[in-house]
């Protein structure tokens, strides 16, 4: 193996891959001292070793687990930097909830902010069809610029990126359902 | 009329979003649970098809807002809500929203629920329908002059109440005539603050009485009686204990109860399931209508346990435009199922809630026991929301069989790491008078708690 460092970009890159394939039970990475462990599927309630480990990998650090994680259950924990993991666990099979959004195991750089939907609706990039969407990736935003719209029953209710820097990420399809507290959009400050 | 669903909301929460999402599952229909933060790691969550977070912790910005749930619906695809008990479950504005939005509510119309819902104008109906009232004041009195005539008319003890009340709150009992100054006043503010409206009306207060409830299901054409619950054990309003048949009832006292509640019900054009609350002069036979709930009930087990029908899916069938496939001959009470409300309190210290983790939790089984919990060992009770934890329902072929299973039951359930009830059950089920069927709605307050 090269060697380097799994950086970032790379783990961005395994997840992503992860994510497309639909055989995927389980997956076990070691490289050096750093372990990758994910795993989807039913059954037990505990998930929270792939959070930790990826979280390992992202400060590059040997893998800690925190004292929360022990009490974590299969549901989404977001959260504003420091190199953790936003985790959304897909539980599939019979019997257990999916979250409203697809599962995205994600590693966030540190500082990373979560603009986190207020209220449960649908998600919309433009202020109306066929218009330019609000925001893109790389796009610098301010306190005040509007990053989406999240409609409740015909009602559109605009969401402000409330801080400055770029946006890194945009999770959410244009048009798709969001709930409370979901993360849309990432930004960098800066 | 109705159409059949694919998908239902759940807008509940605790041991009644399992029950819901139980029904669904059977009729296999999916089930979208919304939750509050609070209600991340509850067991709805965990068993519904898709779960949903709608807001914070407060109520106030989840299970009791009505545009956030009808959103959560709209937005994730499903064609009906049940709204459980409690929260908007009797709220006719979120029965009215759903339908003007396109989404069925599982219960009664919007406008029947108003009706019902506001006390005076459900008297008013039983009193047309032919239903026994409490003698009491025609409508709301205008001012004190009025409740004094009214009072002094019935003869002391009257008890004052709220005409927007319910759950047995804003109600004043009143002894002699020189206190109706002072408790109407203090009704009338309580009321005010409590359900934003002071108008007052006036009741005989009857003492030694039991609370008899009659289960009811119609959709729309054909109206049943379920038989009745006897849930005279209480402690400040609050349904400790409930049971069928009741142990006072004979069948003729049976039949009439229950022929004059779907006489209501056929007069208010009611449909869903729903109960008429009674008081009943145990003395004398004579029973009363009190108030109408329009939607399911804490204790309806007991009734599925002594008919065998499962009310949930009937409410859930009716609501889709189905016919109930039974006529009230088919309908029989057999046996007897007693309920007991285990809540997180501590029956020692004024019943105080006692929120907490649940380190570990046994539920009983057995013949004739069945449980509805929503709680399981390492749960977190969250602080915002009511203190049960489960419902334990016993059915044996008799009252006695009841009664022993359900100690048995007691006797054998853990729920270690927050202070529970069972403590307080396991000594009534003990009580001489309770055992011989010989209770009133004062019992619990006057003679168990008396008695340290």
């Amino acid at each position: 193996m090269p060697d380097r460092n799994l950086t970032y970009q790379d783990l961005l890159q395994i997840v992503e891959l992860i994510k497309a394939s639909s055989q995927f039970g389980e997956f076990h990475l070691k490289l050096g001292d750093i372990e990758v462990d994910l795993k989807r599927g039913g059954g037990k309630a505990r998930q929270a070793a792939p959070v930790a480990a990826l979280a390992a990998v992202a400060t590059g650090s040997s893998a800690t687990r925190k004292p929360e994680d022990e009490h974590d259950t299969p549901q989404r924990h977001g959260h504003v930097g420091g190199g953790e993991i936003v985790s959304e666990a897909v539980v599939s099979g019979t019997g257990h909830a999916q979250g409203a959004s697809r599962g995205v195991p994600l590693a966030y750089p540190e500082g990373a902010i979560l603009i986190k939907s207020p209220m449960v609706g649908s998600f919309y990039r433009a202020p109306e069809p066929g218009a330019r969407p609000f925001v893109e990736v790389g796009q610098q935003v301010g306190m005040d610029t509007v990053v989406c719209i999240i409609e409740v029953m015909k009602l559109m209710n605009s969401v402000p990126a409330g801080a400055s820097g770029v946006v890194t990420h945009i999770l959410v399809e244009d048009g798709g359902p969001v709930e409370f507290g979901q993360v849309l959009v990432v930004i960098e400050p800066s | 009329m109705g159409k059949p669903f694919r998908r239902v909301l759940v807008a509940n929460r605790g041991e009644i979003a399992v029950r819901i999402n139980r029904a669904c599952r059977e009729l296999e229909l999916e089930t979208v649970q919304v939750y509050s933060e609070a209600d991340r790691d509850s067991l709805a969550v965990r068993l519904a098809d898709r779960a949903v977070c709608i807001g914070t912790a407060r109520s106030s910005q989840s299970y009791l807002n009505a545009e956030f749930i009808v959103s959560a619906a709209m937005t994730y695809g499903a064609d009906a809500i049940h709204p459980g008990y409690g929260f908007l479950s009797e709220n006719a504005a979120f029965a009215a929203l759903c339908q003007k939005v396109g989404i069925a509510f599982i219960g009664p119309s919007a406008k029947v629920i108003s009706m019902m819902g506001d006390k005076t104008t459900a008297k008013r109906m039983a009193e047309e329908a032919g239903v026994p009232t409490t003698p009491g004041s025609t409508g709301t009195v205008s001012d004190l002059v009025e409740a004094k005539a009214v009072a002094a008319k019935l003869g002391y003890p009257v008890i004052l109440k709220a005409a927007a009340g319910g759950g047995g709150r804003g109600m004043r009992v009143v002894w002699n005539e020189k206190d109706v100054a002072e408790q109407f006043a203090n009704a009338a503010r309580e009321a005010k603050a409590a359900f934003g409206d002071d108008s007052i009306y006036v009741e005989k207060y009857l003492t030694g009485i039991r609370h008899v409830e009659i289960q009811i299901l119609s959709d729309g054409e054909n109206v049943l009686h379920l038989g009745e619950r006897d849930c005279s054990i209480q402690r400040r309003n609050q349904k400790l204990v409930e049971e069928s048949p009741s142990p006072v009832l004979d069948e003729d006292v049976r039949t009439k109860i229950g022929e004059a509640a779907v006489r209501l019900c056929r007069h208010v054009a009611y449909k869903s399931a729903g109960t008429i609350e009674c008081i009943l002069d145990a003395r004398n036979g004579q029973f009363y209508f009190m108030e109408m709930n329009t939607r399911i009930q804490v204790e309806h087990p007991v009734t599925e346990l002594v008919t065998g029908i499962d009310i949930v899916k009937e409410q859930i069938r009716i609501a889709q435009g189905h016919p109930i496939n039974m006529r009230q001959s088919d309908i029989h009470l057999r046996g007897h199922a007693i309920e007991c409300r285990i809540n997180a309190e501590d029956a020692d210290n004024g019943f105080a809630p006692c929120p907490g983790r649940v380190q570990y939790f046994h539920m009983p089984g057995g013949p004739g026991i069945r449980v509805d919990s929503h709680i399981y060992s390492g749960y977190q009770i969250p602080p915002y929301y009511d203190s049960l934890l489960a419902k334990i329902i016993a059915w044996g072929q008799n009252r006695e069989e009841a009664i022993a299973r359900m100690r048995r039951a007691l006797f054998e359930m853990r729920v270690e790491g927050v202070k529970t009830t069972i403590p307080f059950h396991e000594k009534l089920l003990c009580n001489e008078q309770f055992r011989r069927g010989d209770v009133h709605t004062k019992f619990v307050e006057d003679v168990l708690l008396e008695v340290k």
